[in-house]
Parts: structure tokens; C-alpha cells; sequence
């Protein structure tokens, strides 16, 4: 509790306070214009913070997630374009009800929900994070391996899209970072004589080109894409202790979702927005109205997308895996400020664990604030003419990844790798198991390599051991379930067709 | 293709992939056996690269199933032409900007302030009653980066 108030006391004094309402602000304002997204915002925020102490630096990111998650509802609701992947349920519910004459309603049910989700799950967050990390340091390198293991599969067998190519995106991730010195052996591998990669590819040129240049690329070529926009009224934005109590049920259980969805590895916001939107149509009286502009699927999908930040964070803080994609940079943000993620931060990093928590709730507040007093001017800004912001954008990218250690090998690698992330997304293969891998990879190695030198070889401890056994036995149930449910649906298809001929 | 991707696109990716993965395995040949300990550096690399492989080749017989039966799905018209040459011409203006730096032609706001007039103008198609508001944009965020980035963040950027 004394550290709580301590991390607490840091965020609420004037400059932490100003990185976190700028960062919120910022995330707001980039979720809310259409392609782009928090992800992009953070990994070129990144190299700017590396003048900063790796608290204040926390803090802006957090700001910056809290509020990329949030900041796409606005388009989503006016525009019938959601402003980041996560908020696309709120598409279907947010446009329809705009488009009937209640804008301000809308947004001011997903404001409301977001802040509910957000604040629910910043406490699962702190009741969970320092115990899970406690049972975390228990673990051995298997259970450390097997985990990242499930991690991976777990994130490629809900990613969108289908499984094998969720499957490909992980495992090229995991060979993108396999170039470079082997740390075990102290010998160069898959280098090519080029002596840049001696280091490795490094996290942040991948990072910008994966998030930023292939999102830049991508909307050079739907440029000409038109929108259709509602204008928001002033009136009615907050939610009124009415709204409050009717959808309660609601927005607990889609709170309860969200944090849930985050709390596994790997998994994101858009996931826990599916679930959550989808549990609320089956549990509704009006399923109906769903599609429709039913104030409960709003309700749902921000309520469970904004709970997935905090969610999220738990396994970030208390084992280093990253509970979604920008976790995943938030890891490389740390390890650009030196610091190891894993079960021990809280004892080495003490400081900045607490100012990551803080730092979330603090900025849930503020997005809230944010939200509901500058909803319409942060819908104008949506409305920026890109074809001067993408080249900006990209001049940014090209600094930032250049910064990073005064190299031009890394602005390729940056360009390099936006285009690989552009035609990735063309076939459908996700960006998130991609980073995932990149990121965990060298951890899963490390543990792999260790425990086989504790058994002389051997893997039996992988399947004696209850953890690591219980870790590989969900990957697989993940593996195969996606599979099954496939052969059940072809099996449907094929008796329907079968009485219909009949 | 069931996620909606184009199966010849899945096709080109996936052959790219292998070939990548192909001089993965061959570059893996030079690594010796690990001595001190089990492993060695190598396996890691050939598992995962020989899983890519194979997990390609499932994406790929699929996509060529697809092609089979002729049942692709007719390109939906997605309300406005979409602009794939101009976002390989802003490629190409990149890769020029990135040389540019390498060879450190003349500072860098001037070479940013080129970049993005040039990319600017392509991406507003170069409407006359657009290009001096993009000399300006342009102008002004060549040299802002460049004040903020060498006075505020003090980053030695590439050029003279």
C-alpha cells in the first residue's frame, strides 16, 4: 500500500502529471484518426524517451496506451471507422445510433464504459500483479519456456484471421531475432558476414517499421477512402446515474472479460472487445437491437477494451510476458532504460513498477476528463488531411530509428521490415504473434538452452514438472480446438448440404 | 481463402517466406555443434525455419485448392481506387531521402524539406491550390525537426 501511494505521490507531482496527461492526450488523438494507432504512436515515442528517467518515461507510454485504446471510439461512432482495431465492435452499435440523431450519447456511454473498464481493471491489477509475481520467481527454466511456448500459441490461435498464419507470424518473429553474437556460445550465427548483425536486429527499427511504415504504406493506398461522418452534438455526453444503473451487470461483467482477456499472454484489446460484445448480445433481452445501435453492445465493447490495458499489464509486470502487442513494446521500452522485465522487477525496479500502475490509473482519470470535455474537437482532428500527415509521419520514423544508436543499417532495417509488416497484413497474416515472438524468443532460447544444461540433455522435466506440464497441455488444447471447431463446421456444412440434396 | 486473403497473394508471400527460410537453414550449415552445452546454436534456428517451411506449404496447397476450384471471391469494390503506385512511388522517395542521409548530400532539413515537398505533392497529387501549403508544411517541419531534434533531444543527425 506504502508503495502504491509512493507511485501514486510520483505520477500526481507536476512533470510525471504532464507526461501523463500529454501521453493520454496524444493517444486519444492518434486512436482517433483512422489508421492510425497507439502501437505506431508508441514505438516512435520510444527512442524520444531515452532522455528521459525510465519512470517519467512509463508514465508517458502508459498515457499513451490507455488513451489509443480509447481514443478510437470517436471515429468508430462518427465516422463508422474505427480508430484502432480494438474498437471495431463499437462500430456496429456507435454508428447506427449517431446516425439516428444521438452522437453525444453514444460517445458518452463508450467514454463512460471505457472509464468503467479502465478503473475495474487497474484494480485486478494491483491485487494481482505483486502475487503472481511472488509465485513467477518460483519458476524454473522449463516452466519459463513452456510458458513463453503458450504465450505464442495462445496469441496465434485467437488472432483473427486463421491459425496457421497466426502460427507462421510467431515463428518468423522468433527467427527474426535469432540473428546476431548467440549469447550461450559467444559465436556469430545466421549473420552472413554482415557485421551490423553481430548485435542482432535490434527491437525498435522491427518495431517502427512492423507498426508504422507498413501502416503508412497501407494508408498511402487507401488514401481516397471516403468517409461518412455525423456531426456530434454538445448535449449529453455523460452518463447519467440511470445509465449507470441499467447497464451495471454489464458493464461489470464486460470489465470482468476485458481484464481476463488482457491477463492472457499475448491476447489484446480486440479479443476482449469480441468476447465481451458477443456474451452481452447472448445474454441481452434484446439481441435484436444489436447492430442495430443498442446501447449495451457500446457498452460492452469499450467496457472490455479499456479493461484489457490493466488486464494486460498483470503479466507484463509479473513474469515479463507481454499480455498484448503494445506490451510487447512496453518490454522494449524497459529494456532500453536497462531494465530486465521478469518476476524480480518488482524487487529491482520497485520504482517503476509502481509508477506503471499508478501511471494507469492516473491516466484512466484523465482520459475520462480528456474525453468528455473535448470529444467534438478531438472528432475534428480525426479529419486531418493524411497526405500531409504520412510523410511526416514517416520522416519521424526514419529519426527514431536512426536516434537509436547513430546508424543508417537500423533506418533500413526499419524500411526493410515496414514493408515486410505490409505484405504480411496483405495476406492476412497478424502483426501481433509477430512481435510476440520477436520479443520472447531470446527469453524461451535462453531457458531452453539453461534447463537442458541442468539435465544433461534432457527434456523429461518438461512433462514432470506441474507447471511446465500444465503450460504445454493448454498450448496444445489451443492448437487442436481451433482445428476442431474448423472440422465441426465443415461437418455442419457438409450434412446441410447432404438433406438439402436429399 | 476462409480469412478473406487473396489466395495468390498467400502465394507469393508464403514462396518469399520459404525462400527466406531456405537461406536460414543453408546459413545454418556454418554454425558448429554447441561444446559446452547440449544444444548448440543452431537447432533452434533449423526447427523453427523447417516449421515455417512446412506451415507454408499447408498455406500455399490451400490457396492453390482455392485456385482449383475456381471459387476465389470476386474483388469487392471497396468505394474508391485504391493507390498502390503512389505508395511505391513514396517507397521509392524514401529509399531516396534514406541515401540522401547516407551520403550526408546537404543538411537535414533541406533534405527533409525535399522529402516531403516531393512526397506531399505526390500524395496530393500535386494540385496546384495544395503544393504552397505543402512548401510550407514542408519548410517548417524540415527545420522544426531539425531544431528540436539537435537543441531539445540533442541527436546527431545524419547530414552536413
Amino acid at each position: 500500500m506504502t508503495d502504491l501511494l509512493a507511485g501514486l505521490g510520483f505520477v500526481l507531482t507536476p512533470l510525471p502529471l504532464f507526461w501523463c496527461a500529454l501521453g493520454t492526450f496524444l493517444g486519444i488523438v492518434v486512436g482517433a484518426i483512422p489508421g492510425l494507432t497507439g502501437a505506431m504512436l508508441i514505438a516512435l515515442t520510444l527512442p524520444l524517451t531515452y532522455y528521459m528517467p525510465p519512470t517519467e518515461a512509463v508514465t508517458l507510454l502508459i498515457g499513451m496506451y490507455t488513451g489509443g485504446v480509447t481514443g478510437g471510439l470517436i471515429t468508430a461512432t462518427l465516422l463508422r471507422m474505427p480508430g484502432t482495431p480494438s474498437n471495431i465492435m463499437t462500430t456496429f452499435d456507435g454508428f447506427p445510433m449517431a446516425r439516428a440523431g444521438q452522437p453525444g450519447r453514444a460517445l458518452g456511454l463508450g467514454i463512460g464504459a471505457s472509464f468503467f473498464g479502465g478503473m475495474l481493471a487497474w484494480v485486478a491489477l494491483v491485487l494481482l500483479a505483486k502475487p503472481l509475481s511472488i509465485i513467477a520467481t518460483r519458476f524454473g527454466p522449463f516452466e519459463i519456456f513452456t510458458l513463453v511456448m503458450m504465450a505464442m500459441v495462445l496469441i496465434a490461435s485467437v488472432s483473427q484471421g486463421s491459425l496457421v498464419k497466426g502460427l507462421i507470424s510467431g515463428l518468423l518473429g522468433m527467427l527474426v531475432s535469432m540473428p546476431g553474437v548467440d549469447p550461450s556460445a559467444g559465436q556469430p550465427r545466421l549473420t552472413w558476414d554482415v557485421h551490423q548483425l553481430n548485435s542482432g536486429l535490434k527491437l525498435l527499427p522491427v518495431l517502427i517499421g512492423v507498426f508504422a511504415v507498413s501502416q503508412i504504406i497501407a494508408d498511402v493506398v487507401e488514401l481516397d477512402r471516403k468517409y461518412e461522418r455525423v456531426k456530434i452534438a454538445g448535449k449529453g455526453i455523460l452518463m447519467s446515474w440511470r445509465d449507470w444503473k441499467a447497464q451495471a451487470v454489464n458493464l461489470v461483467r464486460s470489465a470482468l472479460i476485458g481484464t481476463w482477456v488482457g491477463l492472457l499472454p499475448g491476447v489484446g484489446a480486440s479479443i476482449g472487445s469480441v468476447i465481451a460484445y458477443t456474451t452481452a448480445k447472448n445474454m441481452s433481452k434484446t439481441p435484436e437491437r444489436f447492430g442495430k445501435g443498442s446501447e449495451e453492445g457500446i457498452v460492452a465493447s469499450e467496457t472490455a477494451n479499456n479493461a484489457t490495458v490493466g488486464g494486460a499489464l498483470i503479466p507484463l509486470i509479473a513474469m515479463g510476458i507481454p499480455g498484448s502487442v503494445i506490451d510487447a513494446i512496453l518490454i522494449g521500452a524497459l529494456m532500453i532504460h536497462s531494465i530486465q522485465p521478469g518476476p524480480t522487477l518488482f524487487l529491482t525496479n520497485g520504482d517503476v513498477v509502481w509508477a506503471m500502475i499508478a501511471a494507469c490509473l492516473v491516466s484512466t482519470v484523465l482520459m475520462f476528463a480528456i474525453m468528455s470535455a473535448s470529444a467534438g474537437l478531438v472528432a475534428r482532428v480525426s479529419l486531418l488531411p493524411k497526405g500531409f500527415l504520412l510523410p511526416v509521419i514517416m520522416v519521424f520514423c526514419v529519426v527514431g530509428s536512426f536516434a537509436l544508436d547513430n546508424t543508417m543499417f537500423d533506418v533500413w532495417v526499419m524500411l526493410a521490415f515496414g514493408l515486410v509488416g505490409f505484405f504480411l497484413e496483405r495476406a492476412k497474416i497478424p502483426l501481433g504473434p509477430f512481435v510476440i515472438g520477436f520479443v520472447l524468443a531470446p527469453l524461451a532460447e535462453a531457458k531452453l538452452r539453461t534447463g537442458l544444461m541442468m539435465t544433461a540433455g534432457s527434456i523429461t522435466p518438461m512433462f514432470t514438472r506441474p507447471l511446465s506440464l500444465l503450460f504445454l497441455l493448454i498450448a496444445v488444447v489451443m492448437l487442436i480446438w481451433p482445428l476442431y471447431g474448423e472440422w465441426r463446421r465443415n461437418r455442419g456444412d457438409t450434412r446441410v448440404a447432404d438433406e438439402t440434396i436429399e | 481463402m476462409p480469412d478473406g486473403s487473396n489466395p495468390r497473394t498467400d502465394i507469393g508471400v508464403c514462396l518469399l517466406l520459404i525462400v527466406v527460410c531456405a537461406a536460414v537453414l543453408w546459413e545454418t550449415r556454418k554454425i558448429p555443434p554447441g561444446s559446452f552445452e547440449p544444444l548448440g546454436s543452431a537447432p533452434l534456428p533449423q526447427a523453427v525455419a523447417g516449421l515455417i517451411i512446412l506451415l507454408c506449404l499447408v498455406v500455399m496447397g490451400r490457396a492453390w485448392l482455392v485456385l482449383a476450384r475456381r471459387s476465389e471471391r470476386p474483388r469487392e469494390d471497396a468505394g474508391f481506387e485504391p493507390r498502390a503506385r503512389d505508395a511505391a512511388a513514396t517507397i521509392g522517395l524514401t529509399v531516396l531521402y534514406i541515401v540522401a542521409m547516407q551520403l550526408r548530400l546537404t543538411s537535414f532539413a533541406v533534405m527533409t524539406a525535399g522529402f516531403l515537398f516531393a512526397t506531399i505533392g505526390l500524395l496530393v497529387r500535386f494540385e496546384r491550390r495544395l503544393l504552397p501549403v505543402a512548401a510550407i508544411v514542408a519548410l517548417i517541419a524540415g527545420f522544426g525537426c531539425q531544431y528540436v531534434f539537435t537543441r531539445i533531444f540533442v541527436v546527431d543527425l545524419p547530414g552536413l
